[in-house]
């Protein structure tokens, strides 16, 4: 089993989409920021107030663009997964290892330390705008990196679950394409609507059961103004996403990973 | 160590509604280089697949060392394999998809360099894959096959797209190889080389036995084809066929004995005192065995149109 995750981590290190993914949720997490630090203040949409610039509240809201990583997240994962179907090395993979429900289990592993790193890239883009804001007289830096180091965990946790999350959806759907279409739709389009329509049903999907994790506050999470008093406790969210994780991953080993490999 | 064996016992996969392997069984030994041959579509890829435990057969069982390929212990150890249709990732280099690979299996890193050098491919090596030409990455496929140094190599058209020294190349390695105590099972639509490279052959058709043996004997086996110039072709037939030699009158002066030896064709001449202006011996080939032993596959095999 350690030989199969050396195996995949190297598989990770030697191409570029891997890096490709890191630098963009960075990148990402850097301009929502952005965007949410410059928001103007009295948008005639939002009802409710705006927390002044520089407090840990601004911050709260400044760091909610971390929650980014959990998307990217699902996609490294489901990539980890799916490309040994879309470029073939499927064939190379099982004849090293025939035993395939041991290589989901390998990518599983990796898939964890792969959600780390893009979360760790997140943070640090995080930190750098959140330097940036204190250098340019909003708040001090010890309540922004305070701040950050109280919404981590969650975030962390989040992004590490979406990731092996990820690895079943992969394993089960095989198509890259289908695989990215399902998981994204689910987290931008099943989710909200169901959350807006039967909440109880809702906070069981993946993203919901994520947003229970974190660790940020309330009016960062809720887009102002949204009632998130039907998110689960984040035990039984953790709890939801390993499932989500385990229960994907094992189907798609006793059903898709098993099929022929033509 | 105990020779490898290969053992396919009533292998059957149904795709649908297509049979592309049917009841097909046959062993293999080591020391020896085996082809595996048959039309397109014939099945061979499908029944190497199976062996290698990447397609699940809907009956039978492939054996490898006696066992499914699934419960070798050293899967890369036992068996290198050649497969058409396997893949690389475009964006990564030789050297990193062989060293994941290693990884993997145990294998010692240094034997990457060791197994790209062998196929010429050192010099390359640290080139993205999504670069190379089809021979280069035919020549990869044989690297990783041989990584793990094992007693046994499948190879599905290993031939395809290499350069001719590649091909004599890869002839003079299998060769070597089987010399060694290998076990060498290789598919290939290249008759010519096959019939240079392999010791016996297998050769299937829309999934079934057609004919298995020694090569020299199923080409051999039937004897040699002698055909003759003759003053006297009336005579020369009767002589053949008073000694129960198979013949038959030819155009003009010819006759042609089948099934026999160019000697005992000689001693008939000799003992009747005919004169003979020209003589010659032919032995079947393996492209007319495998045509006599195979339906032409699925493909028309008439004449385009020509336009
Ligand atoms: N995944 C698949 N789904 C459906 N049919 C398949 C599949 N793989 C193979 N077949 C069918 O099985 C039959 C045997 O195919 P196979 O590839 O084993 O032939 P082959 O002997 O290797 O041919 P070739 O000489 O062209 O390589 C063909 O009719 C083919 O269409
Ligand atoms: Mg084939």
């Amino acid at each position: 089993m350690t030989r199969l995750v050396r195996s995949e981590v190297a598989k990770l290190l030697t191409i570029r989409s891997s890096y490709a993914l890191v630098l963009m949720t960075a990148v990402g997490t850097a301009g929502i920021g952005v965007a949410v630090a410059l928001a103007p203040h009295n948008h005639g949409l939002q009802r409710l107030i705006f927390p002044a610039r520089g407090t840990p509240a601004w911050y709260d809201i400044v760091f909610s663009a971390l929650a980014l990583a959990e998307d990217f997240a699902l996609v490294f994962g489901i990539i980890i997964m799916t490309g040994e179907f879309r470029h073939k090395t499927a064939t190379p993979t099982f004849l090293a290892e025939p035993r395939r429900g041991r290589v989901a289990a390998a990518k599983l592993v990796v898939s964890l330390g792969a959600g780390v790193v893009v979360m760790a890239a997140a943070v640090l883009a995080a930190f750098v705008l959140g330097l940036s804001f204190v250098a340019a007289g909003y708040g001090d830096i010890g309540e922004m990196a305070g701040r950050l180091g109280h919404v981590l965990p969650g975030y962390l946790a989040a992004t590490v679950l979406f990731a092996s999350y990820g690895i079943g959806l992969g394993a089960l759907l095989k198509n890259q394409v289908l695989a990215l279409v399902v998981g994204l739709g689910v987290t931008a389009v099943v989710e909200p609507i169901l959350i807006a329509a039967w909440p109880n049903v809702g906070r069981w999907f993946p993203s919901e059961a994520a947003r229970s994790l974190e660790t940020t506050s309330r009016l960062a999470q809720s887009g102002f103004g949204a009632d998130l008093g039907h998110l689960l406790p984040s035990w039984e969210g953790a709890l939801v996403l390993v499932g989500y994780a385990l229960v994907l991953s094992l189907a798609g080993s006793l059903t898709t990973l098993r099929s022929d490999i033509t | 160590m105990q020779p490898a064996t290969v053992e396919v016992r009533h292998l059957t996969k149904r795709f649908g509604d297509v049979l592309a392997v049917d009841d097909l069984s046959f062993s293999v030994e080591a020391s020896r280089v085996t082809g595996f041959l048959g039309p397109n579509g014939a099945g061979k890829t499908t029944a190497l697949r199976m062996l290698l435990g990447l397609v699940r057969p809907t009956s039978g069982q492939a054996l490898v060392n006696g066992v499914p390929y699934r419960l070798l212990a050293q899967p890369v150890r036992t068996v290198g394999a050649v497969l058409e249709s396997s893949g690389f990732h475009p964006g990564r280099s030789a050297r990193d998809h062989l060293r994941a690979i290693a990884l993997a299996t145990g294998v010692t890193l240094s034997r990457v360099d060791e197994v790209l050098e062998l196929v010429g491919l050192r010099s390359d090596g640290r080139r993205r894959v999504g670069g190379y030409s089809m021979g280069m990455r035919q020549r990869l496929e044989l690297a990783r096959a041989l990584l793990g140094e094992p007693a046994v190599l499948v190879l599905d058209e290993p031939a395809n797209g290499l350069d001719p020294q590649g091909i004599a190349w890869l002839r003079s390695l299998l060769r070597y190889l089987a010399s060694e105590g290998m076990l060498v099972l290789i598919s290939s639509h290249l008759l010519a080389e096959a019939a240079q490279t392999v010791d016996e052959v297998i050769i299937i058709d829309r999934g079934h036995l057609a004919a298995k043996g020694e090569l020299a004997d199923l080409l051999g086996g039937g004897g040699s084809t002698v055909r003759l110039r003759t003053t006297e072709p009336e005579r020369l037939v009767s002589s053949l066929a008073a000694r129960q030699i198979a013949c038959r009158r030819e155009e003009g002066d010819a006759v042609v004995a089948e099934s026999t030896t160019p000697e005992a064709v000689g001693r008939v001449v000799a003992e009747d005192q005919i004169v003979i202006l020209e003589m010659t011996n032919s032995t079947e080939s393996l492209e007319e065995l495998f045509f006599s032993m195979t339906a032409g596959g699925s493909l028309p095999t008439s004449q385009p149109a020509s336009t």
